[in-house]
């Protein structure tokens, strides 16, 4: 049986090959004129003035702990799947129970406000109502002179 | 039982065997690099079309050479490794990238008539399938590999030191394990039908019509198609190389060859989810023989129609949709796309179960659909009550721009 | 001649005992997770930790599949690999932005995690030895999945339920950490 599985080694390794090569190649033809400014993160040509946010909303975190939860019953479904007609009723209700019990803590969790994402349309128009005249053009912001020329007369303190 | 298993394979594994698999192997190969090549112009062409432009023309007829040219080009450009970077890993994620990309199609069976034989084509006097390797696992293969293709996405906005990547590989990367579940729930109703992991079971239990997106009920295959196109980061699930925010996403570091990988590989998946999506739910080759004489060629090309249909609604999807925000994106897969596809898995089993038992399916229908309208409506509660406690809470506090919350 | 007697040695490498192909891919597969392991643990960068341990799964995934556990090694690298340590990272990723070497993570803590290693090596070592001695695995007759899922709801219905109140456990864990934010 291990066989089959001899076709997608070679597979690989001509994959892997190929990148390599490609690397090799590219090595061999283009320049290499590397200086301060190419080596720089990429900041759209202004300097950055802050660094790299440190942290991340708590739900990205809590999007993979469900994904897992959610993969391991698929897990558990599969083998059920192909043998679902010979195992019958007793399968079907032992999936069932299964279903629901992950369900219901889905359910709980959705109740809880664990996949609440961006923004609610009230919350807009509440923000431009409670700043009244100062919202000039709500939802454009102001980026400021940070990180720009200081000698440069085109630029006079936002909108 | 009878194990799938290509009977290539299954003998002892001498040089003749071996050169079979190699000429497989690096056919298979070069079909992918050449149908990437053509999907790109063709992708290009079409967009042109549908903008009332008229897109590349230039490298050979119909500009059809304009991928190979973008290539060749991108080989003579500098190769910049940011010095922020850290180096091993960036160097490492166009592998995880492209690699898995190209395994996916080893697991596709493009040809081989499943209707009045099994599949089999006869090479060098020996049986083999038309596809580069059947393992018992088939399908799952291609579920392991797009997890590590996470990886990938994954790695390479980490490794690049910079804000903009970092912000688009985990954005891409909660999006792609997001859609990979109900993609997982999706493909697990096909073997509810099929019976087998293996490929070509699948698709030799669809010959003759019986294809999959009918016997399982649409459903899924939209359920598939959906999460497909989100798992590949295509519009209008393209957030993850959103210009306006991000630049170009996880690959902004990215220049020279490295950027090539990283593009091949995503053209080369679209080919491939299309591929398992024509083996899933659209009979793989199946179609009728037309022309006895030349019998072999129908399957293959009913594949590669069925799969241009699928590559054609993909480029069109990105002509005309809108990209959708991130918000809309995780509440479409998580509390529209699972609970769908987990709902619409139970009911097909139910019903399954109850047709071997000899119940009438209108009860079980009945039932089904009440025991899972009980749980959309749990469902639709649950977050009804969530939005409401976040406008209480948010209204109420003065920082109501949260800056963080949409990263 | 010389020719011939290479073609037919490869025949012979190639057909004869498949036996021989597995051990010598069980031999790369322990070299390179025990290598990968050995970095996992001695490396400062979290990150480059993690990655070793993908690699070290990917092995173990690997030798299932030798074995003829196909269903288990993939299953390995779509919960392992696909979801655990992506949560993993997720968590290093989120935590800290800054790339580079970690001084906190070389810390006098060291001599206790050796000998919490040895004392799980020993502990998992033990059980494995005392359950399965030396049985030897069909390797002629792999898993089927049906068979699977045949024993999975006949002989482990139990702790197949158990799994769900576990997984219950896990998401309240999960909304209880998130609502500190």
């Amino acid at each position: 049986m291990l066989g089959q599985y001899l076709p997608v080694v070679a597979l690989l390794v001509l994959a892997a090959l190929f990148a390599a090569l490609s690397f090799v190649a590219s090595r061999l033809l283009a320049p290499r004129r590397p200086h301060d400014r190419k080596l720089a993160p990429y900041e759209c040509g202004i300097i950055p003035s802050r660094e790299t946010p440190e942290r991340f909303p708590v739900r990205f975190y809590l999007v993979a702990m469900i994904f897992i939860v959610f993969d391991i019953e698929i897990i558990f479904f599969y083998p059920w799947a192909v043998a679902h007609r010979g195992i019958g009723l007793f399968g079907l209700v032992a999936v069932l129970i299964f279903s629901v019990a992950v369900f219901e803590s889905f359910v709980y969790l959705i109740g809880n406000g664990a996949l609440e994402w961006g923004p609610i349309a009230e919350v807009r128009q509440a923000v431009s109502r409670r700043f009244g005249s100062e919202v000039v053009r709500p939802g454009v912001r102001q980026v400021g002179l940070e990180g720009r020329d200081a000698g440069n007369p085109t630029i006079e303190g936002g909108p | 039982m009878v194990i799938a298993a290509d009977p290539l394979l299954l003998g002892p594994i001498g040089l003749e065997v071996f050169l079979i698999i190699l000429i497989k192997v690096v056919a298979s190969f070069v079909l992918l690099m050449v149908s990437v090549m053509l999907m790109v112009w063709f992708e290009r062409k079409l967009i042109s079309d549908m903008q009332n432009r008229i897109g590349p023309d230039v490298a050979g007829p119909w500009g059809i050479l304009q991928t190979l040219a973008d290539g060749i080009k991108l080989f003579f450009k500098e190769d910049l490794i940011p010095e922020n970077a850290d180096r091993p890993v960036f160097k490492l994620a166009p592998y995880l990238s492209l690699v898995p990309a190209f395994l996916v199609f080893a697991i596709v069976p493009i040809g081989g008539d499943f209707r009045t034989g099994d599949g089999t084509v006869g090479w060098f006097g020996h049986r083999t399938f038309l596809q580069v390797a059947d393992p018992p696992m088939g399908i799952l293969l291609f579920l392991a590999l797009s997890s590590v293709a996470v990886y990938g996405v994954m790695l390479a906005g980490w490794s690049s030191g910079s804000k903009y990547p970092l912000l688009g590989s985990v954005r891409a990367s909660a999006q792609m394990i997001s859609y990979e579940a109900a993609l997982g729930l999706a493909i697990a109703t096909v073997f509810l039908t099929g019976g087998s992991l293996s490929t070509h079971e699948i698709v030799s239990s669809q010959s003759n019509w019986n294809w999959n997106v009918a016997t399982t009920g649409v459903v899924p295959f939209l359920i598939f198609l959906v999460a497909g196109t989100a798992e590949l980061n295509r519009p209008p699930f393209d957030l993850v190389e959103a210009e306006q925010e991000l630049v170009g996403g996880f690959h902004t570091e990215y220049s020279s060859i490295r950027f090539a990988l990283f593009f091949l590989a995503e053209f080369m998946n679209v080919i491939t989810m299309s591929a398992i999506a024509v083996t899933l739910f659209l009979g793989g080759p199946d179609g009728p023989i037309l022309v006895e004489q030349v019998a072999w060629i129908w399957p293959i090309l009913w594949f590669s129609l069925k799969l241009l249909a699928f590559l054609f609604s993909f480029v069109w999807l990105r002509a005309t949709l809108p990209r959708i925000r991130y918000d809309q994106l995780m509440d479409l897969g998580w509390k529209v796309l699972i609970p769908l596809a987990l709902g619409w898995f139970l009911l097909i089993a139910a019903l399954n179960v109850g047709r071997d038992r000899g119940w009438s399916p209108v009860p079980v229908v009945l039932v089904s659909v009440a025991v899972l309208w009980a749980g959309a409506a749990m469902l639709g509660g649950a977050v009804r009550k969530a939005r409401a406690e976040r406008r209480a809470i948010e209204l109420g506090s003065d920082e109501v721009l949260d800056a963080g919350d949409g990263a | 001649m010389i020719a011939m007697a290479a073609l037919q040695g490869f025949d012979s490498l190639m057909s004869g005992d498949t036996v021989v192909a597995q051990n010598i891919a069980f031999g790369i597969l322990a070299v390179v997770m025990i290598v990968a392991a050995l970095r996992m643990v001695t490396t400062g960068n979290v990150v480059h930790a993690a990655l070793y341990l993908v690699i070290v799964l990917a092995g173990v995934a690997g030798i299932f599949i030798l074995l003829g556990a196909e269903f288990v090694g993939v299953t390995q690298v779509l919960v392992y690999i696909g979801a655990i340590v992506v949560l993993f990272l997720f968590g290093i990723m989120l935590t800290r932005g800054a790339l580079g070497e970690d001084e906190e993570a070389d810390t006098e803590k060291r001599r206790m995690a050796v000998l919490v290693g040895v004392l799980v090596l020993v502990v998992t070592g033990g059980a494995v030895l005392d359950s399965f001695g030396d049985a030897a695995v069909n390797r002629a007759a792999p898993s089927l999945t049906a068979e699977i899922g045949d024993t999975i709801f006949s002989q482990y219905i139990v702790p197949f339920e158990a799994v769900s109140v576990l997984l219950l456990a896990a998401l309240i864990g999960a909304i209880v950490v998130a609502r500190k934010d």
